[in-house]
């Protein structure tokens, strides 16, 4: 198929409906073009849409995380492998948090590597839970998965809604779920520790 | 003499290394959306090109329609994702979850489902996060291999817990999002 039978079948035809035969062949090209067509204007808006801020975005975090260096958050990690209750939140919410923003996913899982044994399999759990709730606001994180948001994103932008609430809501509400991940996992790995030793 | 070109030196360097970081910057996050972002769309476009003109939309809007938009029905589906034998089935790539979002996001942008539901949603489609990955994430978090053997159930058992909690979570942060 030329390029010129594709723009044809592509516009809008304004002739009688053909019958017989041939007429149920076109109009079976016709619908099967309709549906390339209406993805093809789905993929434009994405990429007018998303795509020039996600760069601009993608360039100016990634500059920022080289400027500082990732090494620089591993006294962070020191510092949540500590026990006492006053150290939970900064290893299950602001570790993985920094984990995920400056070394991004999958490599913020190295930041595990402080910890102790026992508080190895609930930070992995609470950083991976936070790779999808940061896309919002830093998609940077996670690019490859950012449909896990932005195909919700697109529902709301359609009815004409602004997302900041969405994606600030759905940041906070990860690192309450990330928080509470953590912990639970915590308890059974210890149990089971326990009952394997 | 050489105080004044130290200075100019060290100047010229630091000012190359900005634009160097910031030059090279922009190239990761081209090739990031190149080889990951831009497929992704192409793939996901096709996808909604198929729902929005064939009847598929409809079917999978009767599906969705009962259990997305009812936190029984969201905590059903957190509840499926979690069970341990799934999880790790639905977690690689999170194309699954992808799909499931950008399926729940058409809906939602026809009315089909409260533009409420979309926060709790995000939670209630995505219980399985990295549990496709557990093993390779805590190696790299240089994990002993009692902690895998460990950490693998333990992560997938919490999840039956935490999963459905997120979306109960979710559900009451989410009043007086998007209601008018």
């Amino acid at each position: 198929m030329n390029l010129q039978s594709l723009i044809l079948l592509s516009a809008d035809v304004t002739v009688e409906k053909q019958d017989g035969f041939l007429g149920v062949l076109a109009t079976a090209a016709e619908d099967f073009i309709k549906v390339f067509n209406k993805g093809g204007e789905v993929l434009l808006s994405l990429m007018g849409g998303i795509l020039p801020t996600l760069i601009v975005l993608l360039t100016a975090v990634n500059a920022l995380v080289r400027l500082i260096g990732a090494e620089k958050i591993e006294g962070l990690g020191r510092a949540a492998a500590r026990p006492g209750i006053q150290w939970y939140p900064v290893r299950y919410i602001v570790l993985p948090f920094v984990a995920v923003f400056m070394l991004t996913n999958p490599m913020a899982y190295t930041m595990g590597r402080f910890l102790p044994e026992r508080f190895k399999p609930a930070f992995y759990d609470s950083a991976v839970s936070f790779v999808h709730p940061i896309l919002g606001i830093f998609p940077h994180a996670n690019p490859g998965e950012l449909f896990v948001y932005v195909g919700i994103a697109t529902g709301i932008q359609q009815l004409g809604y602004g997302l900041g609430d969405l994606a600030v809501r759905y940041l906070l509400v990860g690192l309450v779920v990330i928080f509470i991940r953590g912990i639970v996992t915590e308890l059974i790995t210890a149990r089971m520790m326990k009952k394997g030793a | 003499m050489s105080a004044i070109n130290n200075l100019i030196v060290k100047i010229g360097r630091s000012v190359g290394g900005v634009v160097g970081t910031l030059y090279q910057a922009g190239r990761d996050a081209v090739d990031t959306t190149i080889r990951n972002v831009i497929p992704f769309m192409a793939f996901i476009s096709f996808i909604i090109g198929l729902i929005l003109t064939t009847g598929v939309g409809d079917w999978i809007a009767k599906g969705l329609k009962g259990s997305a938009s009812t936190l029984p029905g969201l905590l059903l589906i957190s509840v499926v994702c979690a069970i341990p034998l799934i999880s790790p089935l639905l977690g690689p790539g999170a194309v699954i979850a992808q799909i499931v979002g950008t399926l729940l996001g058409v809906e939602i942008g026809k009315g089909n489902i409260p533009a409420q539901y979309s926060l709790p949603a995000l939670f209630a489609i995505n219980p399985q996060v990295g549990c496709d990955f557990i093993p390779v994430g805590l190696a790299l978090g240089e994990a002993e291999p009692e902690t895998v053997e460990v950490g693998v159930p333990a992560v997938l058992f919490s999840r039956l817990i935490t999963g459905p909690l997120s979306v109960v979570i979710a559900y009451f942060a989410s009043f007086g999002l998007y209601s008018k």
